[in-house]
């Protein structure tokens, strides 16, 4: 009796480790920091990294005043997502229907990828009056090479055998694109949103930090840090981190949808 | 014939593309100067030829600026990798801390990890640093790019660990090897390949956060370069800064792909076949 207790109790706990020891894990941290441990090994004051039941404090009283720069930057950055996937997706079908120049040009624009948003952001804030339409355009640009990139590979890296097939069929270009070559896409497709997601935030955010209007989370942050308000600050990071989170779970839920829905 | 043969040259098409590209630059450059008379146009996009002018006119000063920032990313970049290898083996060794520790690590890849970079700059600039003249934004730089490999390393390589053959492992237990033999013979090898991944995703990651601190409030590197010309209307410059700070990031990328080659031949070549070269 009491070893088939045990054997339950083992059971249990095996199922619950895994959420049992990365909250004990979270509340160690947060206790550690709470009681200031980390300003002690890191020769910090309190008044620069503020303890958390302080900024839990802040982020609930101010979270009427955060609320508009959360919305501003979740604006900027879905929509820049969505141009700049929707735009990278066209370029991998252009680039798909001329496979010989399409892959050169898409080394190319992985290339200038590498031009850091710091630099792009200034750049965008000339080309365009509205400082909204700058930092989309920031963000879209961002969006648009990794979408590209992997649509293009799914689109392309489809089964050989499947391709000998479809033309032992007699399939038209039109008809492999459509039964093939876009079918196996999906998966990668959800592969370069779920890099845009992180990459949007980060694009918004950081093109925030330089940009004319005064708004947004990138503004709050910096703007807040800079005039020594720390524990509003870091309200703001956590506001950032928590839409970051729900984004990804938005796209993660889409792609299961999406994925399940294909296999009826 | 003859042009067909040339355009088969897989190198031969990116030349052109970036010919072409070039061309398409001035073109614009020249109906944003001359034909709309663009106030802004030496802003908005100069001359290609006027920023490579500038680019060798202010060649030792740029990549004085370029240098820093690299070298602070790579040194970020060497601690981040370092820290994300030890962990994953470490949370590969004992399950408990993998299962308290995986979900921060999937957590890490959802938020904007640079919207902490103004918080460190504002901590390190006021904390004191000791006896040691270290500048307090080269310790930024070097705890942000670290900061930002870490994710990347850390998930790839411990993906890499738990994708090690049962049969593998079996067999090297069979013959009564130790822990530390396994791993140095059968998993550490084996997961090369997945630490390369995660190490081309982090490089250019290193160098962006790297810049972002120069124009966040370091008074050298090339993003404060970008920053500062910018601000003077040194618009030639400024672009010259933007080009560098693409060289960077395109050269963090091939380092990382340059020491893969070097330490995985076999995985190029295996390429290559597929591919058909």
């Amino acid at each position: 009796m009491t070893g088939k207790l045990q054997k339950a109790v083992k059971r249990l706990w095996k199922d619950a480790e895994g959420f049992v020891l990365p909250a004990l894990f979270g509340i160690l941290i947060i206790a550690f920091w709470e009681k200031k441990v980390f300003h002690a090994l890191l020769g910090v004051k309190v008044l620069q990294l503020p303890i958390p039941s302080r900024i839990t404090a802040v982020f609930l009283e101010n979270a009427h005043r955060m609320a508009p720069d959360s919305l501003a930057t979740l604006n900027t950055a879905l929509s820049g997502m969505i141009l700049g996937s929707l735009a990278g997706f066209a370029v991998a079908l252009i680039a798909t229907m001329f496979p010989k120049w399409g892959a050169g040009a898409l080394t190319l624009l992985s290339a200038m990828n590498a031009v850091p948003v710091v630099a792009l952001s200034p750049i965008m804030n000339v080309w365009f009056a509205d400082a909204e339409s700058a930092k989309t355009a920031v963000v879209a640009i961002v969006c648009m090479v990794a979408m590209a990139a992997n649509a293009f590979r799914g689109m392309n890296d489809t089964k050989q055998f499947a391709l000998d097939l479809m033309k032992s069929y007699a399939g038209s270009k039109r008809q492999i694109f459509l039964k093939l070559r876009l079918p196996n896409s999906v998966p990668y497709v959800f592969t370069g949103l779920r890099i845009n997601v992180a990459a949007a935030m980060i694009g918004a955010i950081v093109s925030e930090y330089f940009s004319p209007a005064s708004k947004g989370l990138g503004y709050g942050i910096r703007n807040r840090l800079s005039t020594g308000q720390f524990p509003l600050g870091w309200a703001y990071i956590i506001a950032a981190s928590l839409i970051g989170i729900a984004l990804y779970a938005a796209v993660a839920a889409l792609e299961r949808w999406a994925t399940t829905h294909r296999q009826v | 014939m003859k042009t067909g043969s040339l355009l088969s040259n897989e190198k031969l098409i990116p030349c052109v593309w970036t010919i072409g590209l070039a061309v398409l630059w001035e073109g614009v450059a020249f109906i944003l100067a001359e034909i709309v008379q663009d106030q802004m146009a030496g802003m908005r996009l100069p001359y290609l030829h006027d920023i490579l002018i500038t680019l060798f006119q202010n060649a030792g000063f740029l990549a004085g600026a370029s240098a820093t920032t690299l070298s602070r990313a790579i040194l970020g970049f060497a601690a981040g990798a370092a820290a994300g290898f030890l962990l994953a083996i470490a949370m590969s060794l004992y399950s408990r801390l993998e299962k308290a520790l995986y979900p921060y690590l999937l957590l890490s890849q959802m938020i904007p990890i640079l919207g902490l970079a103004p918080v460190v700059v504002s901590i390190v600039r006021k904390a004191q640093i000791g006896p040691y003249t270290i500048a307090a934004s080269d310790i930024t730089r070097v705890i942000i790019a670290g900061y930002i490999t870490f994710f990347p390393v850390a998930t790839n390589m411990l993906s890499g660990l738990k994708s090690v053959d049962r049969d593998k492992r079996n067999l090297m237990y069979s013959y009564a090897a130790g822990k530390p033999t396994v791993y140095a013979k059968l998993m550490i090898p084996f997961c090369v390949p997945y630490l390369f991944t995660g190490m081309k995703i982090a490089a250019p990651l290193a160098i962006t956060a790297s810049i972002l601190v120069d124009s966040l409030g370091a008074a050298e590197g090339i993003g404060y370069n970008l920053t500062y010309a910018l601000y003077t209307g040194a618009y030639p410059v400024f672009w010259a800064s933007v080009l560098c700070s693409a060289a960077l990031g395109i050269a963090g990328y091939s380092v990382a792909a340059f020491f893969e080659r070097i330490c995985l031949p076999w995985k190029t070549a295996v390429q290559k076949k597929e591919a058909g070269v």
